[in-house]
């Protein structure tokens, strides 16, 4: 038992060390600011490569004829385009800064933009309704894997108990 | 620009809230996917896809309900403590999502190979059961059919009137079948075969020679006739086909033979021809000695006329004699040749041809110099009275002595014999004598007429060719054996009607 309880009390120091006294890390880089935004916006990019290339296998080995692979392909495109406007959102407020938005009492806010464009503003206003594609892709990928389910169920029931 | 807070705010907890709530229910169909088929791999993609995207709904909705509440309660430094875990979470399900759904294509490729490689798998799998659970029956069966089969072409190979051989490509004899055997002469447990050569049956081995070289080239060889030697010595015409049989290794070869037995095919014709030949020259014959007939009729009439007129003049009553006699006896070879061409309708009755025999063997001993000759006749007396022309007969049996009686000379036998032979109702009469024999080559012409061995003035030459075209008037046949130096069979085969039978 004594080997297993030095260990723990190493990595417990260790952790302590790392998260709950950092100091100054004079030895490596910093990854503080804006970096941590630039790593998100990568991860949207990926994403919608990835479901861009779903959408693209999905058609080319013929899946999508089945009604479940169908309503999933439609869920990677609905992933697609709110990977998209997410990345717009992220770009105007974190990435570069271009939208101002500021709370002005109770259930309104204030937006403004480096450019002073109203046009910006709207796109900007609706775009923050991302929800708005996220949900029905979400949605897509539960109506395909509800068919997934029912087509692999009548195929156990036509093969019958094994 | 101001503007409501409200639809951002109801947008993002509502949509946070479904997002949440189907990201779960995904996960729970995408995990009884994965129960159903464990070995489907696309399951086990769509289960951790489910698995990254639920991730990301918890750390974003969680995130986006919370940000809600804190900013709507004014603490936006604890959502600024919070937001950076929530978009590090979010940006960590995005990378497995997308890397998960990066390998899809190779997952699927995989996966269709699988499918493919199992249903191949699955089919040989029942098939090799089936083909389990029927292979005795199928044994059976091929059993059966082998052995029809086997018995079949055994039965071919057994009953065949013809030779079937079957030899090593050096000639041993493998396999040869009754036929060829009893062709060969030899009897069916008769062992003296064994190890024997094909060849050595050859009574000229070229033609064996030129059978390998044949087959060496061609792979077969078709109706080669050659003499192939009969375990007594004599010669067997044969007809011989072959074709080779290529084994797996060289020493396999086989060569199977179809021997035909064609002698007596070859005598047939021979027969035929000469028959054919004998009824051109009766035509013939009979043309000339209507012609001759006439004139010699006269001249023997003017002679005797002239004779009777003579005095007693003896110088030219001598010549008239000479000119009667030799006119007579042109006459009687002129009316032995008609007899031999002109096919005279025999007028038959019936008769005991062993009465006819011996009268014409009591003549014959009368008339000729049969003294010194032993006559035997050993008589088949189960024979009935057939119907004959007696006089006709008579001269054929009288013309076969005379032969006999020439060819013997002074010192030997004459042995006459009759045998009914009741499978065929035919009687045959053999002249059996010791004399010199009939050359080979002369065997051919003997009933030709004019042909004759003996020296001149003492045959016409017509003696056999007349007897042959009586016994053919009756429906029978002469046939003739004969070996120089020790004899010759005359057989007479004459047909018993049935109802003398």
């Amino acid at each position: 038992m004594k080997p297993k309880i030095h260990i723990a009390g190493i990595l417990l120091a260790v952790f302590y060390w790392v998260f709950i006294i950092p100091g100054q890390a004079l030895a490596t880089q910093g990854h503080g600011g804006i970096e941590g935004v630039y790593v998100h916006q990568f991860a949207h990019l990926f994403f919608i490569i990835s479901m861009g290339s779903l959408i693209y296998w999905l058609r080319e080995g013929g899946l999508v004829r089945g009604r479940g692979w169908k309503y999933i392909q439609y869920s990677a495109f609905f992933f697609v385009l709110w990977n998209l406007d997410t990345m717009m959102v992220h770009m105007l407020d974190d990435q570069f800064n271009i939208i101002q938005v500021e709370s002005i009492g109770t259930l309104q806010i204030r937006i403004n933009d480096v450019f002073n464009n109203d046009g910006l503003k709207i796109i900007y206003y609706f775009a923050k309704l991302d929800h708005l594609l996220c949900v029905p892709a979400i949605f897509f990928l539960y109506i395909g894997l509800k068919h997934l389910l029912k087509e692999s169920g009548d195929d156990v029931t036509r093969q019958g108990p094994s | 620009m101001i503007l409501s807070y409200i639809p951002i705010f109801f947008i993002d907890i509502f949509g946070s809230i479904f997002m949440i709530i189907f990201s779960f229910l995904c996960l729970l169909f995408a995990h009884e996917l994965r129960i159903r088929d464990r070995n489907n791999v696309m399951n086990t993609y769509l289960l951790w896809v489910c698995y990254g995207l639920t991730g990301f709904a918890i750390s974003r909705s969680v995130g986006h309900i919370l940000k809600q509440i804190l900013l709507m309660s004014e603490q936006p430094v604890l959502w600024s403590m919070i937001r950076p875990y929530s978009g590090a979470i979010n940006s960590l399900m995005f990378v497995l999502v997308g890397s998960v759904t990066l390998f899809f294509e190779r997952i699927w490729k995989v996966y269709q190979q699988i499918s493919k490689d199992k249903k191949a798998l699955q089919l040989a799998h029942e098939e090799l059961i089936f083909l389990n659970q029927n292979l005795e029956q199928r044994v059976t069966e091929r059993t059966e059919e082998l052995a029809l089969s086997e018995h079949k072409y055994r039965r071919i190979f057994e009953v065949s009137k013809d030779m079937i051989l079957v030899t090593k490509k050096d000639g041993l004899i493998v396999d040869l079948n009754p036929a060829g055997r009893n062709i060969l002469g030899y009897q069916d447990a008769d062992s003296s075969l064994n190890g024997r050569r094909f060849q050595e049956f050859f009574t000229n081995q070229e033609h064996w020679n030129q059978i390998l070289r044949t087959i060496e080239a061609q792979g077969s060889i078709s109706n080669l006739e050659a003499d192939l030697k009969h375990r007594d010595g004599t010669a067997i015409r044969s007809l011989i086909s072959g074709s080779l049989d290529r084994g797996p290794l060289d020493e396999h070869d086989t060569i199977h033979f179809l021997v035909k037995d064609i002698g007596q095919k070859r005598l047939m014709e021979k027969q035929m021809a000469q028959a054919e030949k004998l009824a051109s020259i009766g035509q013939l014959s009979a043309g000339i000695a209507h012609e001759i007939n006439n004139p010699l009729g006269i001249i023997l009439g003017y002679s005797q006329l002239l004779l009777r007129n003579e005095d007693n003049e003896e110088e030219r009553q001598n010549d008239l004699r000479t000119i009667v006699k030799h006119a007579r006896n042109c006459k009687l070879i002129v009316e032995d040749l008609l007899n031999f061409a002109r096919e005279p309708e025999p007028k038959k009755s019936f008769i005991e041809i062993h009465g006819v025999i011996d009268e014409v063997l009591n003549f014959m001993q009368q008339h000729s110099d049969l003294d010194a000759t032993q006559i035997i006749s050993e008589f088949d007396h189960r024979l009935p009275p057939i119907e004959l022309d007696e006089k006709q007969i008579k001269q054929v049996f009288i013309n076969l002595i005379m032969n006999a009686q020439h060819a013997v000379g002074n010192n030997g036998t004459i042995k006459v014999t009759t045998k009914f032979n009741f499978t065929d109702n035919k009687l045959l009469i053999n002249v059996i004598d010791t004399g010199y024999g009939i050359e080979k080559k002369n065997l051919s012409r003997i009933f030709d007429p004019f042909f004759t061995t003996k020296p001149t003035g003492k045959g016409t030459g017509l003696g056999l060719s007349v007897s042959y075209g009586i016994v053919k008037n009756h429906g029978g046949d002469i046939l003739v054996e004969s070996e120089p130096g020790k004899g010759s069979t005359f057989t007479v085969v004459l047909p018993v009607e049935s109802a003398s039978v």
